[in-house]
């Protein structure tokens, strides 16, 4: 589904250039559920933004469900967006003058679907989050953890090939974190929508199946758990 | 979806979007008021000159200068028949001389104006003197403006010593009696005149059937020896007055237009800012750079769409008030100003259409500037909050 090939990212900050990505190269497949690890600077953001399209690498190619994005238009990229990922990130990002359920329902509209053919669908979806009695709230009248629920419904309503979750559990306790965590493993084998994590939260890293370690811009392991939960 | 949502944004500002929508809409208002006074100030200014003086235009000899009485003398001209003939309605002969009065033994030089009394062209109060016949008895009547008549202390009643040339250049005198000390709304009539019926002026200074002018209702086509002088040529000095006036209000509407701009301009600045991580959500559920510079714009816009609604609440009821008062200019009577009167607004569709319309595509540009930064934005920075610093 995801194939990254000698993919590097260097940035140019004044007449000096910083390497965040070097040569990374690796494949996820459908209905994966993975975190990239490592430390800060390590490289796993600006991973996460270059598979979502937000960035483009510096070189290398990066094919998602056959689309090369190197080759690809903003407009392009913003519609690759639009249809096959979602987004997580850190702080949930909800927007503060929709209810939850509109924050929900606003992805399929930008997909260009009527409110009234998806209410069903996106009521669903706040229900699976557990956020059903909040569905008319903002997102200033619910908790953090709340809010995150609500962005991972808002991530997964369109159905999407791929989550891309930066750091989900960053700004929330452990408890929540946990729930949230459970949440997203149980949506992922629901809906077969593969999650990319970026992390260096213990509590995530042991609810994944495959860690992709980042070391310094470059992959340094690629371990996955076998039937018995073991990382090989 | 996109309007909804840049509306819903548009009234998250609260109390700056109303200030916006405020300014905005007062701005309109002052417009339109100032552009709507000049245009009153200009209908009532020419009609007054015109229902007094000017009318459809006037036949003199040509290089006339009301300004040089010196020479008066030697532009008063036999009335044609083709102009004589016309009805008294279409036309008012005026004859033009020297003179001096002398009261309380100072020499006052004076303008001698003899109107034709059965005219009905022009509107001047000198209704006393209809009741005087051709004769003329022992003082000639006049009426006098009421400016001259403070400068001479001069009252109704009151009689003094006109002293004058007449055509074979013979000084004679005698004395004049006031009628009527009128206020005249053409502050150039009220001033340094001595009117008095046209067939006295004519004979004490021997010029049978001469006039200075003659005033038409319409133009009369060309007549032999004279020149026709157009209501536009005779009003020169009040239409290019009114002309700068116009230039001086653009001035103050630029100003008002720069600071309501500046308001939403602001403000739009402060919202790409400070809303740059929901910009970057934006990008990263799957809307173009565009879709968003557009949704923003629009939210800057609905200030300049809802200042429409403010200016029609606030405006309609104010111009409604202002016409049933209007202003009063009575202080001006001192001046020559040509209005007198109270002053009405006079509203001129097409010109309020054009201001509105220049004044809301001005605002959604200023809506529109601060945005074209996101066109630029990179989302991961935009995520971060640092796209705009």
């Amino acid at each position: 589904m995801l194939k990254l090939d000698h993919v590097s990212k260097t940035y140019h900050v004044g007449s000096e250039d910083f390497p965040a990505l070097q040569g990374v190269t690796l494949q996820v497949e459908s209905g994966a559920f993975l975190a990239f690890v490592g430390p800060s600077g390590s490289g796993k953001t600006t991973l996460l933004n270059l598979i979502g399209g937000l960035d483009r690498p510096t070189s290398g190619e990066i094919v998602l469900n056959g689309l090369n994005l190197k080759q690809m238009r903003n407009e392009d990229l913003a519609a690759m967006r639009r249809g096959q990922i979602g987004f997580i990130f850190q702080s949930h990002n909800l927007l503060p003058v929709y209810s939850i359920y509109e924050n929900v329902l606003f992805p399929l509209l930008l997909n260009g679907e009527k409110e009234s053919a998806v209410r069903g669908r996106v009521m669903q979806m706040v229900e699976s989050v557990g956020l059903s009695p909040f569905a008319k709230k903002k997102p200033a009248e619910l908790s953090g953890g709340q809010c995150q629920r609500a962005a991972i419904a808002r991530a997964l309503v369109k159905q999407p090939s791929l989550v891309l979750a930066d750091e989900p559990t960053a700004n929330l306790d452990t408890e929540n974190s946990c729930h949230i965590l459970e949440l997203m493993k149980n949506l992922n084998e629901t809906y077969q929508a593969a999650f990319i994590f970026s992390t260096h939260d213990e509590r995530v890293i042991k609810y994944v199946r495959r860690e992709i370690h980042l070391q310094d811009g470059r992959v340094s392991r690629d371990m996955r758990r076998n039937g018995q939960g073991v990382l090989e | 979806m996109i309007i909804g949502m840049a509306w819903r944004n548009f009234y998250r500002q609260g109390i700056r979007a109303f200030l916006n929508v405020l300014v905005t809409g007062l701005t309109i208002i002052a417009v339109i008021f100032m552009l709507s006074l000049l245009n009153g100030f200009q209908a009532q200014a020419t009609r007054n000159l015109v229902s007094t003086d000017v009318a459809g235009g006037h036949y003199r000899l040509p290089g006339f200068d009301l300004l040089t009485p010196t020479e008066w003398e030697d532009f008063a001209f036999p009335v044609p028949a083709a102009l004589h003939g016309l009805a008294y309605s279409e036309k008012a002969e005026v004859l033009l001389q020297q003179g001096q009065i002398f009261p309380e033994r100072r020499l006052f030089p004076v303008q001698l104006r003899g109107l034709e009394m059965q005219q009905t062209l022009l509107h001047l109060p000198l209704e006393s003197l209809k009741s005087y016949g051709p004769e003329i008895g022992e003082a000639i009547p006049v009426v006098l403006g009421l400016k001259i008549s403070e400068k001479a202390h001069l009252k109704k009643g009151d009689s003094v010593v006109l002293r004058w040339r007449d055509r074979f250049g013979a000084v004679d005198a005698r004395d004049v009696v006031v009628l009527e000390v009128a206020d005249f709304i053409n502050p150039r009539l009220n001033d340094g005149i001595l009117w008095m019926r046209l067939d006295h002026l004519r004979a004490i200074t021997r010029r049978h059937g001469e006039a200075s002018w003659v005033a038409v209702q319409t133009y009369r086509g060309e007549v032999a020896g004279l020149k026709f002088y157009s209501p536009v040529m005779l009003m020169k000095d009040i239409l290019t007055l009114l002309k700068h006036d116009r230039r001086n209000s653009k001035i103050m509407w630029i100003i008002l237009m720069f600071l309501a701009g500046i308001g939403i301009f602001n403000t739009q600045i402060m919202n790409v800012f400070k809303r740059q991580k929901e910009i970057g959500t934006f990008m990263a559920l799957g809307m173009t750079a565009r879709q968003i510079a557009g949704m923003f714009t629009l939210e800057g816009s609905f200030a300049a769409l809802g200042a429409l609604g403010v200016a029609a609440a606030l405006g309609i009821p104010f111009f409604i008030w202002f016409q049933g008062v209007g202003l009063d200019l009575s202080h001006l009577s001192g001046t020559t100003i040509p209005v007198r009167e109270r002053l009405f607004l006079e509203f001129r569709p097409a010109e309020i259409v054009t201001s509105v319309t220049v004044i809301v595509a001005v605002m959604i540009t200023v809506a529109w500037l601060p945005v074209r930064k996101i066109l630029r934005l990179d989302p991961t920075l935009a995520l971060r909050g640092k796209a705009v610093t």
